[in-house]
């Protein structure tokens, strides 16, 4: 391997917290994980980093005194489309929303596991990599009455109710709605909606499935929306559309 | 409040117009008396003919009508008045008065006058020879309306030594159906003026009050100032108002103060957990790095049930319509691929409005304890009449009854040592019950029995579907 090719070179990440206790030993071990970390203890300070090199991600704490992480997520998602990850203390779902509507690609509560941080960076990376993100593309996908807003990650039924899913459930209705009536094979659904709770994802597809038919079928016993293929695969049987949220 | 005032009044009324009827109607008992008696005093005493008989008389009873104006009509030519008769006047149709009776006696009497024969009867005018020949002439008839009623005939006679009758008739109206009905009007206006008058004044005290006593209890219920209430009504009450606007004033502010304090605690113990968790990765050893990684996750979750416990009354999330069902099938589905023993049983879908974040949590901490305790779990969500009820039952030993009221404490478990290998905080179940407020709801806790074995725990949670 050609250690100058952009794919080997190392990613690097900017880590953007006030509190050096906890800024210094991430940085330590995601150097160790094989990333180039650079510190920045205030936002004001990653603004000068981010003139002097370029970066893959950042890493942002929300609380910040100046500054704070959700003003800087602004910046860097709407100047250079820069991919974000927050670091919370707090665990509401309000702040959850914000965080991810504000532009941020995830999110991680304190104290959180450093694995699993590492596991979202690549996974962020990646989707980055694939599809490079179109800011103002918001849409909400609506089928038979019912909408899902994929940013907020919310499903809401015919009368407007929330219906609330799983993660695994929330991806494999994304699958479903981006290729509907289509049938879907178990093992291209198991691709698809791999995602970082794939250590949650090694039931069957079958089950995942079953669950999602209890909250969208009018009968789960007899699907109208979710139908079983004969040969082995899924279909949704409901046009698609994607409109615009609220509307 | 109004009703009590309102029939108060009312007896109160009630008893001054019966008092004014019998005091109005004593007086026209002693009309009648004093004019009988000067009737027949003035025969007694020979006074000269040609002088008016009674110039002080007649009485006001006997010569005013009901509505105050002289009644003409009834004034009798003097013959008729006063008449000696050779036989006793009773008639068979005669209703004695033995009050007007015992009444002339002792006018008579105190005058000298021997009273001994005395009789005194209400009599039909029409009944009377001399009477009804007098009002049947035709310029009374005309002066008197028709539908009047007719006069009432009172008859006094008393016996004299040579055994004739002087005979006083005394022609009375019948004034006392009008004096009633004017009493009753009267009463009635005053009682309508009063009640009126009242019912004002208590709406006045009782709209700020009602106004304040719906402030107390919205606040009482969100604990969030809804604003500031207007001072209206009496003065007191507008003291009161503006008094309870600054207590609550107060109290939200403090409630704020505990948020941020809390917010800051969270941020504060977070970070260096979040820094000791990076930390624990340059362990080598896998069990003691575990060990450590599980140590760390006991604290964040003690952690998280204190701050959620001092937050659950303020939520800062809204109440939104959400599908009760499949937020149990999530939680139920988080334990069972963590391989847990849960299972989900019937799950009637309802939409309630709720939070999400906070009903999850709930769930989660009664699923948690039934794992602890019970070693299996099973849900089950019904619609209950009017309530949505979601249960949680495991197979453990269940609570001593004693203890089921205790369990709802903060702090409190089952077991004596607080480092026990089940963990926790103690905070699960109240953390769960207060949620169980929040959504104006309740949490119980009841021991399942079997052949008067307990065969497990039954939580049940209950919220009024809106």
């Amino acid at each position: 391997m050609n250690a100058s090719t952009p794919a080997t070179a190392p990613t690097r990440v900017l880590v953007v917290d006030d509190e050096a206790a906890l800024r210094e030993p991430l940085s330590d071990y995601l150097i160790r994980q094989g990333f180039v970390a650079v510190q920045a203890a205030s936002a004001a300070e990653a603004r000068a980093r981010l003139t002097e090199a370029a970066f893959d991600l950042v890493l942002l704490d929300i609380m910040m005194p100046g500054e704070d992480g959700l003003s800087l997520c602004r910046h860097l998602t709407e100047t250079r489309g820069l991919p974000v990850i927050f670091i919370t203390a707090r665990g509401e779902a309000t702040d959850r929303i914000v965080g991810l509507e504000i532009g941020a690609d995830d999110y991680v509560v304190k104290p959180f596991d450093p694995r699993e941080l590492v596991a979202r960076i690549r996974s962020v990376l990646r989707r980055a990599a694939r599809q490079p993100e179109e800011p103002g593309e918001q849409f909400v996908y609506a089928f038979d009455g019912w909408q899902l807003d994929p940013l907020r990650r919310r499903l809401t039924d015919r009368e407007g109710a929330l219906v609330p899913i799983s993660s695994a459930e929330f991806r494999l209705l994304i699958a479903f709605l981006d290729h509907p009536r289509q049938m879907l094979d178990r093992d291209r659904l198991l691709d698809m909606v791999q995602g970082r709770e794939a250590h949650l994802f090694d039931r069957a597809v079958d089950n995942q499935i079953s669950r999602l038919r209890r909250k969208i079928e009018r009968d789960s016993r007899s699907p109208e929306l979710i139908q079983t293929v004969w040969g082995g695969g899924y279909m949704l049987a409901a046009e698609v559309a994607k409109v615009p949220p609220h509307g | 409040m109004l009703l009590a005032i309102a029939l108060a009044l009312m007896v109160a009324q009630g008893l001054s117009a019966a008092l004014m009827w019998r005091m109005q109607r004593e007086r026209h008992l002693a009309g009648l008396v004093n004019y009988a008696a000067f009737s027949l005093l003035g025969q007694n005493l020979r006074v000269p003919l040609g002088r008016p008989l009674h110039p002080a008389m007649p009485s006001s009873a006997m010569m005013l009508g009901p509505d105050g104006a002289p009644e003409i009509g009834l004034r009798m030519p003097r013959p008729l008045r006063v008449q000696v008769e050779d036989r006793a006047p009773q008639q068979a149709s005669d209703r004695r008065r033995p009050e007007i009776e015992h009444a002339l006696r002792q006018v008579l009497e105190a005058q000298g006058v021997d009273a001994a024969r005395l009789f005194v009867a209400e009599r039909d005018p029409a009944r009377d020879p001399l009477i009804s020949a007098w009002l049947a002439q035709p310029q009374l008839r005309l002066a008197r309306p028709a539908g009047a009623p007719r006069p009432r005939l009172i008859v006094a006679a008393i016996g004299r030594g040579d055994g004739t009758w002087l005979t006083a008739r005394l022609l009375a109206p019948r004034t006392e159906r009008a004096v009633l009905m004017t009493l009753v009007l009267q009463t009635l206006l005053l009682y309508l003026v009063l009640v009126g008058t009242a019912a004002l004044i208590l709406r006045r005290i009782a709209r700020p009050l009602k106004a304040l006593t719906q402030q107390v209890e919205a606040f009482a219920r969100s604990r969030a100032p809804v604003g500031q209430l207007e001072p209206e009504g009496p003065e007191d009450i507008q003291r009161l108002i503006v008094a309870h606007n600054a207590m609550e004033r107060r109290v939200g502010a403090l409630l704020d103060e505990k948020d941020v304090m809390l917010g800051a605690i969270g941020h504060d113990l977070k970070t260096p957990l979040a820094a000791l968790r990076v930390r624990i990765e340059a362990v080598e050893d896998d069990t003691e790095r575990g060990r450590m990684a599980a140590g760390i996750a006991d604290i964040n979750r003690s952690l998280d049930d204190i701050l959620s416990l001092a937050r659950v009354g303020r939520p800062s999330d809204p109440l939104e319509p959400t599908e009760l069902s499949a937020l149990v099938a999530d939680v139920v589905g988080e334990y069972e691929d963590m391989g847990e023993d849960v299972t989900l049983g019937e799950a009637t879908r309802m939409v309630m409005p709720l939070r999400a974040t906070w009903l999850r949590r709930a769930l989660r901490n009664l699923i948690s304890n039934a794992l602890r305790y019970g070693t299996r779990a099973r849900v089950t969500l019904q619609r209950e009449g009017r309530d949505a009820v979601l249960r949680v039952e495991d197979d453990g030993p269940g609570i001593p009854d004693g203890e089921i009221a205790r369990m709802l404490e903060p702090f409190i478990r089952l077991e004596a040592s607080r480092n026990s290998a089940t963990g926790g905080t103690g905070l699960g179940l109240t953390l769960a019950r207060a949620i169980a407020d929040q959504h104006g709801g309740s949490l119980a806790l009841a021991n399942r029995r079997e052949d008067g074995e307990t065969k497990g725990l039954t939580v049940t949670l209950r919220f009024p579907l809106t």
